[in-house]
């Protein structure tokens, strides 16, 4: 018999959480990746840089985690647990890249619960969208992370 | 200083971006990259723990092969400049694997100061399978 998933998760908002970006975690996930540029990582070029700092790469805003909108948390709410899912898809929009020092406002919220019969089994697939805001309470990106279930 | 890798007036649709070759995939870097992004799913670290959940072993986190595609992007488009990237994970990159980055360029458009440049963007296993597709939009400075 296949997990049901509870679906009542679909349109929950997590609360905001704050994320202040620290300088040696922007060169640590370059580096993870195997980027060596130098506007990810020479202080230098950064700040002669139009951005006036170094910038953090384009997927960095994965790292912005907090206790309470995390996968697991998320999963627990679910009914499943972390051995059971697959990343699936991710989506980053960037207006302006996200730079050391400065913090930002995240909102995590469930927006689609579907599912379909994939190769091994049915499968759920859980939507989950981001907003990030800078201080000016403008919108510096959004994420879309859809996370397979494997029922 | 606005520095450019390309400009949006040399750009054209059908142009590829240079292949990015990354790995071969190894355990080091998983953990690393854990590490690094907070995602410490013992299954890109624990080959017992894949293996119990029906894996097959250890893989390698989608995020990362996504930090691969960025790199080639932003190698050809310059760092700062996407401004658009969504993939689909299509397949599991093992450990050993070679994964390839690919891009080109679909379409263009430009409003007032803004130039967008829309590309197909995917990786691939050095056995051809795609592991993980995409789109993006990168922003590039213009000559003028």
């Amino acid at each position: 018999m296949p997990t049901q998933l509870n679906r009542a998760v679909i349109g929950k908002e997590f609360p905001p959480y704050a994320v202040t970006v620290e300088r040696g975690k922007i060169k640590e996930f370059a580096r993870a990746i195997g980027d060596p540029s130098p506007f990810y990582l020479d202080d230098r070029v950064g700040a002669a840089s139009e951005w006036g700092d170094i910038i953090a790469p384009p997927t960095f805003a994965t790292t912005f985690r907090d206790e309470s909108a995390d996968t697991s948390a998320l999963l627990r709410e679910l009914g499943t647990d972390i051995s059971r899912v697959l990343h699936g898809e991710q989506e980053f929009e960037i207006h302006r890249p996200l730079q050391p020092g400065r913090t930002y406002l995240c909102r995590a919220k469930v927006v689609d619960i579907y599912e379909k019969a994939g190769k091994s089994g049915p499968m759920a697939f859980v939507v989950r969208e981001t907003t990030v805001t800078d201080g000016a309470d403008e919108i510096v990106g959004t994420m879309r992370a859809v996370t397979v279930v494997r029922l | 200083m606005r520095y450019a890798k390309v400009y949006a007036e040399d750009v054209n649709v059908g142009d590829a971006l240079p292949a990015l070759v990354k790995g071969p995939i190894q355990q080091i870097q998983l953990t690393r990259y854990a590490g690094a992004s907070g995602d410490f799913n013992p299954i890109h670290q624990d080959d017992e723990f894949a293996k119990a959940a029906g894996m097959g072993g250890v893989f390698a986190h989608g995020m990362l092969s996504m930090g691969f595609v960025a790199q080639a992007l932003t190698d050809w488009a310059g760092a700062g400049r996407v401004r658009k990237l969504g993939v689909r994970f299509a397949a599991l990159v093992r450990l050993k694997d070679v994964v390839t980055c690919h891009g080109r360029v679909v379409s263009k458009s430009s409003k007032e100061d803004v130039h967008l440049v829309e590309l197909d963007v995917w990786a691939e296993n050095q056995r051809g399978e795609k592991v993980v597709t995409g789109r993006a939009t990168v922003a590039l400075p213009s000559r003028v």
